[in-house]
């Protein structure tokens, strides 16, 4: 390791883990001579590898941000199929069929297989040498870019791919690392620090006797779907919680609900300041709450609240009534809260309940100091994206790296970015599959699939501790002409600073100097090579980190109250997250795109939801083309009629309508993300996603709907779904 | 060949099949329980399947024309009569994971023109690809419309190189022509159980799981051995008391959730469901 130009300090911020609880022991010798291995020949296998017996190795799950633990089953050198580890604390062995979906996206025909470089006649094939010489001629030693002139755009990125990303920009003097989230939960994270003091708090949920969702999808399309389903699953043995879902439009976790209200979309926050209303008329909730927030919620008695949300004003006293006597009890906002122009309000108000109901320590916690701040995620938000675009158009932005994110597709037609992005003289795209934004970029660089490369994850939601999630190859690469992300960083970064990465062969080298280094803090007492040998057969390191307590802060809020429809735009539109689809950046996957859609077994397409009773009102039959009209733009999709929604809402879902993502996604249904009304949330800036109205138009055609139910959504009698009423099960004598 | 096949199968099968104690001396009968107030409907299950029994994605018209192979669904209702009771699904949706009941009086078998559909020791219902004709009968005798027939030949579409580098080398990739079907993964069950015997053992409980068993996030799917009166599946079936050469089941008491699907069609499925629990004063 060459030490001579650098300090300690410097050393520890290039491997990604200063920190407040890094202490570490000094840069004495390793036993790592980095990057050299040692290779053996396949025909003198290791003992544990024998041909038609598949090894599993363990890694980490990249599909989404959870971070799950996962186990690739490997036989004559290609990967089979993923399964859970049951070592990670978030998937716990458990695994969903986005992260299933992981092997289709390292074996998808379409994968990016060399680098392109845009000529005169667009984006051709290139070779690594030139794709080299470019990058270097551009952002090598000599670049004259500084500070925001060079931006780098990704989806949240953690662990040392994170490290690497700010380390770079560090060299050109710069912060501007831009980080977007389509889905972003900004508003609903800033609304639980001001009330809680902290983000992203832990939900003990199995421990709640009843569980509020305000349109949370947390089994679904949330924070950390594979450990919430976990929990819910302890949640509903003896004693069975309680969960009630109050959302416009039935998500997959709105299926499970004890009980499910339709609501007015954006009249969320007015019903928890109903509820509170009620549960505030009693001494033992409303000691020691604020005067301000008294005054707040006296206005907003049962029928007001219920002419308002569309709740009847007996349900809302039910509701107070639950939370009353089944304590602890779990108050959480989804998406459906937050897509508001008062958002903020909106959520903050939902979470309100957790401190009248004095849930704080009982059910919700806060998450565990990470030891190393330098490896957490970054969590997106669209506003981040917003400036970029303006510096963008205002010609500010001399350079663009994007790393996870398709903005060409998921930004809303107000917000100009593919036009921006031509202000932008040099756009480089590191993509596995070429994608509407990576069309738009100059050089477009081939990664490695999640199977095979090396990262490492820090998952947003840490429930247990905190866990350093490993990700390595599980077989060898499939295209000579890709590249590990990580790689081509270090390339360019050896050399912009030769005497922090020179010593680096490969990010391997680098990964495992960074984890070894790491080791005091986990407390391990191994050899270097022991500790980093477990850390890849376990896919994690743990560091026992204790839950932090929530702090409760009652601010004064203000409720707006939502605008009435208008005759030019009646329905409300409500975009909705699929699962499996996300953002839209799974829509290349086969298995994904052919497995039907819960809540409606719809595949292969886009769809709008409307109540029957509404489509019976305008005569609309299932599989009418119906255009939906905002301010701002209209797309064509079939009419699938759908009880589980708010009878003056129309729901579509988000992640279909790609023009550029591989056969399976392209010309595949339309992208409602470009309906979208320019509102934002008048706190954080965040699209209101929820917040466009739309009117319906019917255009006379018709196509049958592909869908996997039958001609009738019913039992007729037969037995097949029976449902017990929860006073007559007896689950604490089941096994 | 064909009717005598046919009446021998369905006389074997109504007469002998099931009865008490059937599986007493027999190593292994593979059963399941399907806990329907765990199941939260993610199609985790659905989507290990693909992967682990190279089910071919078939695409949008040919699923609009009925021919998905999906090995197992996730169905969803919305009531239990013919109508919704109410203006909204006050209580959730209904969601049922389907797949093979693995009947043991299974109305597929006797029907089969070459038995190419049989029933093997430890309880299965297995359908031998290269006996299959294509006559479909069992699809069309199939009350839980679980067969799957491969009307196209897959392997030349169905995965675009290298998508077929993923297909598992332990189960056969089928051709057009032959019916699929759930098998409980056998290719699992017949790696474990030579595992076991080599060893001079039987497997033990949770040694060997079903694709959708292993994946599902809430656990709601509990695979094992019947014959193995400890496993946890043996004793839910037990403690749910459902009787697996019974009709119809006697319940000591309300509140016992076990029950399985069509039971009444004396198809004895080795699938039993637990009822969906709802608070409904919530």
């Amino acid at each position: 390791m060459t030490m001579s130009n650098l300090d300690r300090r410097d050393f520890l911020k290039v491997l990604g883990i200063s920190g407040a609880a890094a202490t570490l022991a000094g840069c004495g010798h390793t036993s790592i001579e980095s990057g050299v291995e040692e290779v053996m020949s396949y025909v003198h296998p290791q003992d544990f590898v024998v041909p038609g017996i598949g090894v599993f190795y363990a890694s980490t799950c990249a599909q989404c941000g959870s971070g799950c633990g996962i186990m690739g089953k490997v036989r004559e050198g290609r990967v089979l199929k993923l399964e859970g580890n049951p070592e990670s604390g978030i998937s716990g062995g458990k695994i969903c069929g986005l992260g299933q979906a992981g092997v289709q996206a390292h074996y998808n025909p379409d994968r990016l297989r060399t680098p392109m470089y845009k000529g005169e006649g667009g984006l051709t094939p290139v070779s690594w040498e030139t794709a080299h010489q470019i990058l270097e001629q551009r952002l090598g030693p000599n670049s004259p870019l500084k500070g925001e002139e060079i931006a780098f755009l990704t989806g949240g990125v953690s662990g040392h791919q994170r490290v690497l990303l700010e380390n770079f920009l560090e060299t050109f003097d710069s912060t501007h690392h831009v980080t977007y989230d389509a889905l972003s939960t900004a508003t609903g994270r800033a609304a639980s620090k001001a009330i809680l003091g902290a983000e992203q708090p832990l939900w003990n949920i199995h421990k709640a006797r009843l569980i509020l969702s305000f349109g949370n999808d947390f089994l679904g399309s949330g924070v950390s779907p594979v450990y919430m389903a976990r929990q819910y699953a302890l949640f509903r043995k003896a004693p069975r919680g309680t969960l009630i879902q109050i959302e416009p439009r039935m998500t997959l976790t709105g299926g499970n609900a004890d009980r499910w209200y339709p609501i007015k979309p954006g009249t969320e926050g007015i019903l928890a300041l109903g509820i509170a209303h009620d549960l505030l008329q009693h001494e033992e909730f409303s000691r020691g709450v604020p005067q301000e927030i008294l005054d707040l919620v006296k206005n907003y008695d049962r029928d007001a609240v219920s002419d308002i949300t569309g709740i009847g004003s007996d349900a809302v006293r039910l509701i107070a009534a639950q939370l009353w006597n089944n304590t602890p009890s779990l108050v959480i906002a989804g998406p459906s809260v937050e897509g508001h122009s008062y958002g903020f309000s909106n959520a903050a108000a939902v979470q309100l309940l957790n401190v009248i109901l004095g849930n704080r320590g009982q059910t919700m916690e806060g998450q565990a100091e990470h030891p190393f701040p330098q490896l957490t995620p970054t969590l997106g938000s669209y506003h981040a994206l917003a400036d970029l675009n303006q510096k963008m158009a205002a010609g500010k932005t001399q350079a663009l790296l994007v790393y996870g994110t398709n903005p060409v597709f998921t930004a809303p037609s107000h917000l100009p970015f593919a036009e921006s992005l031509s202000n932008v003289p040099f756009k480089v795209a590191f993509v596995t599959h070429m994608d509407e934004t990576a069309g738009h970029c100059d050089l477009v660089l081939p990664l490695l699939s999640a199977l095979e490369d090396f990262g490492t994850h820090v998952a947003e939601y840490q429930p247990d501790g905190v866990e350093v999630m490993l990700q390595q190859p599980l077989m060898e690469k499939l295209y000579p002409e890709s590249k590990g992300y990580g790689d081509i960083l270090l390339e360019i970064l050896k050399k912009r600073k030769p005497e922090a990465y020179a010593a680096f062969p490969d990010y391997y080298s680098y990964l495992k100097t960074a984890m070894v280094k790491a080791k005091p803090v986990f407390k391990v007492s191994d050899s270097d090579d022991h500790f980093w040998e477990d850390a890849l057969r376990n896919g994690l390191v743990k560091w026992d980190g204790k839950p932090t307590s929530l702090e409760a802060r009652l601010p004064a809020l203000t409720m707006p109250k939502p605008a009435e429809l208008t005759t030019d735009y009646p329905f409300y539109f409500v975009p909705s997250i699929r699962p499996d689809m996300r953002d839209g950046r799974h829509a290349y996957l086969p298995w994904l795109q052919e497995s039907p859609e819960t809540m409606t077994t719809v595949v292969w397409d886009s769809w709008v939801e409307i109540h029957p009773k509404t489509a019976e009102a305008m005569q609309i039959k299932e599989g009418d083309i119906l255009q939906i009209q905002s301010a701002t733009g209209s797309v064509r999709a079939k009419a699938y009629l759908f009880p589980g929604i708010q009878p003056d809402t129309v729901s579509m879902p988000l992640g279909q309508g790609h023009t550029q993502l591989g056969r399976f996604a392209t010309g595949v249904g339309v992208n409602p993300y470009k309906i979208l009304d320019p509102i934002f949330d008048d706190h954080t800036g965040e699209l209101a996603m929820h917040a466009t109205r739309v009117a319906l138009r019917k255009t006379g055609e018709h196509q049958v709907v592909v869908k996997d139910e039958g001609p009738t959504t019913f039992q007729n009698g037969q037995k097949l779904v029976a449902t017990l009423s929860a006073d007559q099960a007896k689950l604490s004598k089941e096994i | 060949m064909s009717l005598s096949n046919l009446i021998q199968n369905w006389n074997s099968f109504r007469t002998r099949r099931p009865y008490e104690g059937q599986y007493d001396d027999a190593p292994y009968k593979w059963a399941m329980v399907i806990d329907l107030d765990s199941c939260i409907g993610c199609n985790a299950c659905t989507v290990a399947c693909y992967a682990e029994n190279n089910l071919p994605v078939v695409g949008k018209e040919r699923f609009g024309k009925g021919q998905a192979m999906h090995w197992i669904r996730i169905e969803r209702y919305w009531g239990e009569g013919d109508t919704m009771t109410s203006e909204f699904p006050d209580h959730g949706a209904q969601y049922l994971p389907m797949l093979c009941q693995q009947c043991e009086a299974a109305p597929c078998e006797p029907v089969c023109p070459v038995g190419a559909t049989h029933h093997s020791p430890d309880g299965l219902n297995t359908q031998v690809y290269n006996r299959c004709v294509g006559s479909r009968y069992c699809s069309a005798n199939c009350p839980y419309k679980v067969r799957y027939f491969n009307w196209w030949n897959y392997p030349d579409r169905a995965w675009p190189n290298p998508l077929e580098l993923q297909l598992n080398p332990d189960v056969t990739v089928r051709s057009k022509g032959v019916m699929e079907k759930c098998t409980f993964c056998m290719q699992r069950l017949r790696a474990g159980m030579d595992k076991a015997k080599t060893e001079g053992r039987i497997l033990a409980d949770g040694e060997v799981l079903t694709a959708c068993a292993q994946a599902c996030p809430t656990s709601a799917i509990t695979f094992g051995n019947l014959a193995d009166k400890k496993s946890k599946v043996a004793r839910m079936w037990k403690n749910q008391q459902v009787d697996l050469a019974k009709d119809s089941q006697e319940k000591s008491e309300e509140g016992i959730r076990g029950y399985r699907i069509l039971e009444e069609l004396n198809t004895y499925p080795s699938i039993v469901y637990l009822e969906r629990v709802r608070n409904l004063e919530a």
